[in-house]
């Protein structure tokens, strides 16, 4: 298979520096290391102990979608285990789990690893039955596994794991173990909370900083401000004049190079980073400005793209329409900001090297580490603690290589603190865009031809396109993307999409839901602006637009429409759907509503209720429903968690704030002044599922890019008032 | 450098450090009580409350040298064992996503109950909006705010 770009984001399977990564996807293939003679080590994510305990492996990163939770509930379900037994470890770079994805990317956590670790746990629960059957001289199918216990039926005798734990591991590993049928789950699709809980609201979850190694160092940098720009020359002296600070080293890798401040304490490294007066070479993107740069992408609109989607002649179409409709949407630059900001420790030795981080790639922070020190990566332990949010930020080792580059330097464990002010400004950013939508009606006022330019920076991560890529016309739709461009769900007559790449000096990288945000906004926007103009109703031309319910096949990816309509109809239901706007209060009440696709397997239908204040400089967002088809449920608490979750997510960057780059820096420093979503404003949630397949699909992202046209639809239907540039304020409806 | 003697969680801790460091870099780097986050280092996303004589208030913008004399509790002190009725009820209503901000809003939730048993919806709104959750678990925290005044309510009587 082709290693394509699309698997690069969702999988990781082709990092930055051109590696391939192996994934087994038969775990239970893969021989255990040696274990204790009393253990039982089936494969790398199950130990079962002579105590009767049952350890079970995470093989993602936790950084609040529940994973260290959901993952070892399907092992715990299948190998018959007793939750209350079970205790969760979380899997790092070690040679235990050689050839084992760790990577935490594209919402891929439960659809990737379900089967896998239900053959795995499948495998050892019938190496317990089998020992248990050998010792008690029976059928194995005259006993069954159950609450850590395999129980002869018919005489009711019972063995523990724990007693089973020696023999097991004698057993010969049978090649087709069965899995359990949906209707014997105990714990799949029940409502599980999270294990983590009481260890963080106590305090004791260890998060990236709370890593703490004897004879340690606190780091912190000075990072080039300016995009591209680099150092010129720094003088120690200021900072080493600060109580505390111990040196001041350069650093060439990471996010820009720059200047780091060692000292014995965190404050003391702020106080020595903030007293430098480094000098920088502004670099070649001094007078780089976001909103310039927005309007340069609005005049890129002619500019030919690459095709994405074609049906019919599109642009015939639209030429011979009556009536036209036409409207441009703009996504501004957003920034992660999980609340834990970048923070790397690292302790390198002569010939290795460990790591303690809160990272989504820990493949990527072995290799890349590995290839600075000059290493072999199996020399290089990347330990992954709890992450204090990830949102696709933490794909990014750079980080990782600047703290591993400090702590050489340093020849001392280093620990290594982004300041919120370096957070905001150092970002791989969510990459802007402006979209333009066109469509034709015919005389009845039907959709004849639907034109979606998508005109914005490629994500930078994943390299500029060649010169060769650039030739070759198919270079993104082979790839599927852009995402909600490409994977469109409309069944429209004459159809045109297009991607215009225009770079800019801005790093970019998967942000939450990666590329759908944008794309989702401009289309589901237009489609209700079709709806009103044509008095067709938001709800009905989307269910009119997905007739006849088909499987839409993309050859990459197939859409079931049927599904989405199924979600429309749910959420309307459950809003009580109406597109009339009314008055109450004082206020002018209106609802939206939005779907969209993510990824082919996770199907959403999202309905919006705010009000406006009559003289428009209050906007209140009161209540968000979704209708879910993800395929097979396999916590409800946590796909009920992710919809808050994502909702919050997208109302930031849909009512919050923004990034502006002036003079090739960031402006924004804080929560202060990059706003985002607080419980003052946090809407009623509402989240009703249905269940379309059997496999579960990934749900972290699907409800983020709908939250904005959903909000934006129901200001139209309060007010009459469209917004088309994020974020939509108070200010923008009064002025337009 | 000068010494301090603080009072942290009950006990009475000295610890050497520069007048102006913030509490925060003291609990965490000097006193290891690292259930006290850094989120911002400027006092708007709440991640580091702790109380200060019973109120809640950014261990990052209190310098150590005006920290004397007072009573400060960290989420470590809240309760012997983890079961102030906040923490009982952010577990119960499976709050915590990454977690992070989480031990600074029950800091923020278990002083305004301590003072107002009865807060108002609006009046949690309004106290917990200075803080961020970037997990947006909102709505389960105002649930666990309810769900822990009623538990203390019923212990009172």
């Amino acid at each position: 298979m082709r290693i394509t770009r699309r698997v690069f984001l969702r999988d990781g399977s082709r990092s930055a520096i051109g590696l391939t990564l192996a994934f087994h996807l038969d775990f239970s293939a893969l021989a255990a290391e040696t274990a204790n003679a009393q253990e039982f080590a089936p494969n790398a994510f199950i130990r079962i102990g002579s105590d009767n305990v049952v350890r079970l492996w995470a093989i993602r990163s936790e950084m609040g979608q529940g994973v260290r939770t959901l993952l070892p509930m399907v092992l715990a379900d299948e190998l018959e285990a007793d939750w209350d037994k079970v205790t969760i470890e979380q899997a790092r770079m070690e040679t235990r789990f050689k050839g084992i994805r760790l990577r935490t990317s594209g919402s891929g956590s439960a659809a990737g690893t379900w089967g896998p670790l239900r053959k795995a746990a499948a495998t050892a629960r019938e190496m317990l039955v089998t020992a248990a059957a050998q010792q008690w001289q029976v059928e194995p199918a005259t006993c069954r596994a159950e609450n850590n216990t395999v129980v002869h039926l018919p005489s009711d005798r019972k063995l523990t794991y724990g007693q089973l734990a020696e023999a097991a591991a004698k057993v010969p590993v049978p090649a087709k173990p069965r899995l359990k049928d949906a209707k014997e789950f105990r714990l799949v699709g029940k409502p599980v909370k999270r294990r983590d809980g009481a260890a963080i609201v106590s305090g004791r979850a260890v998060y990236g900083l709370d890593v703490k190694l004897p004879g340690m160092l606190y780091a912190v940098m000075a990072r080039c401000p300016y995009l591209g720009g680099k150092l010129v020359s720094c003088d120690p002296a200021p900072a080493m004049k600060i109580a505390g600070v111990r040196r001041v080293v350069p650093v060439h890798t990471g996010f820009s190079g720059g200047v780091a401040v060692l000292a014995a304490n965190t404050w003391a490294a702020i106080k020595g980073r903030d007293a430098l007066r480094p000098v920088w070479d502004k670099g070649p993107n001094a007078s780089f400005d976001s909103d310039s740069f927005m309007r340069e992408l609005e005049q890129s609109l002619s500019q030919p793209g690459f095709p994405i989607r074609r049906r019919g002649g599109a642009p015939a179409a639209l030429a011979a329409s009556p009536r036209k409709l036409e409207a441009i949407y703009e996504y501004p630059y957003q920034v992660h900001a999980p609340l834990e900001t970048m923070n790397c420790t690292a302790d390198v030795r002569a010939g290795s090297c460990e790591i303690w981080t809160p990272t989504q790639a820990p493949e990527a922070a072995q290799q890349e580490a590995a290839k600075l020190l000059g290493l072999s990566p199996d020399a290089v332990q990347v330990n992954v603690t709890m992450l204090g949010g990830g949102f696709g930020r933490r794909l990014q080792v750079d980080y990782v290589l600047e703290a591993v580059e400090i702590a050489k330097a340093a020849g001392k464990p280093v620990q290594l603190l982004w300041t919120r002010d370096d957070d905001m400004k150092h970002g791989f950013f969510h990459a802007p865009k402006i979209e333009r939508l066109q469509a034709g009606l015919d005389a009845n006022g039907n959709l004849a031809a639907w034109l979606h330019k998508s005109c914005g920076p490629d994500l930078s991560v994943l390299g500029v396109p060649t010169e060769a890529d650039r030739k070759n016309p198919n270079f993104y739709s082979d790839d599927g993307m852009p995402w909600g461009l490409f994977d469109n769900p409309y069944n429209l007559p004459h159809h045109a999409g297009d991607f215009v790449p225009i770079q800019s000096p801005v790093p970019t990288g998967p942000w939450r839901a990666v590329m759908y945000p944008s794309t989702v906004f401009a289309r589901e926007s237009f489609i209700d602006e079709i709806a009103h103009a044509t008095g067709s109703g938001p709800l009905e031309l989307r269910l009119r637009l997905l007739e006849p319910g088909d499987v839409l096949d993309l050859k990459i990816a197939k859409i079931d429409r049927s599904r989405l309509i199924a979600v429309l109809r749910m959420a309307a239901a459950k809003s009580g759907w109406t597109s009339a706007r009314r008055e109450e209060g004082g206020r002018l009440w209106g609802r939206g509503i939005a779907c969209n696709v993510y990824s082919e397997d996770c199907y959403l239908a999202q309905a919006a209720e705010v009000s406006v204040s009559k003289d428009l400089n209050d906007i209140k967002v009161h209540r968000i429903i979704s209708a879910v088809d993800c395929g097979l449920v396999l916590n409800p608490l946590g796909i009920e968690g992710q919809a808050e979750s994502a909702i919050a997510w997208g109302m930031s960057a849909a009512m919050g704030g923004k990034i502006n780059f002036r003079s090739a820096q960031a402006q924004e420093h804080s929560f202060a002044d990059f706003k985002v979503l607080r419980m003052d404003q946090a809407p009623r949630v509402e989240t009703y599922l249905l269940q379309g397949s059997d496999m579960p699909g990934g749900f972290g992202e699907t409800a983020v890019p709908t939250v904005a046209p959903a909000i934006a639809n129901a200001i139209f239907a309060a007010t009459g008032k469209r917004v088309r540039r994020l974020p939509i304020t108070a200010a923008k409806l009064v002025a337009g | 450098m000068p010494q301090y003697s603080l009072r942290i969680n009950g006990k009475l801790r000295t610890v050497t450090a520069q007048p102006d460091t913030p509490l925060l870099w003291v609990l965490r780097d000097e006193l290891h009580l690292t259930g006290t986050k850094y989120g911002c280092g400027v006092g708007v996303c709440g991640a580091c409350t702790v109380h200060e004589n019973g109120a809640a208030v950014r261990a990052c913008q209190i310098a150590v040298s005006a920290a004397t004399g007072k009573s400060y509790l960290t989420i470590e002190g809240l309760s012997p064992a983890a079961d102030h009725p906040c923490q009982k009820a952010w577990v119960e209503e499976d709050v915590s996503q990454c977690g992070f901000c989480q031990p600074g809003m029950i800091m923020e939730a278990a002083a305004l109950l301590g003072r107002q048993p009865q807060a108002s919806d609006a009046e949690i709104d309004r106290i917990m909006a200075q803080h961020v959750c970037r997990c947006g678990t909102y709505q389960r925290i105002r649930k666990a705010i309810h769900h822990a005044a009623l538990t203390s309510e019923k212990k009172t009587l």
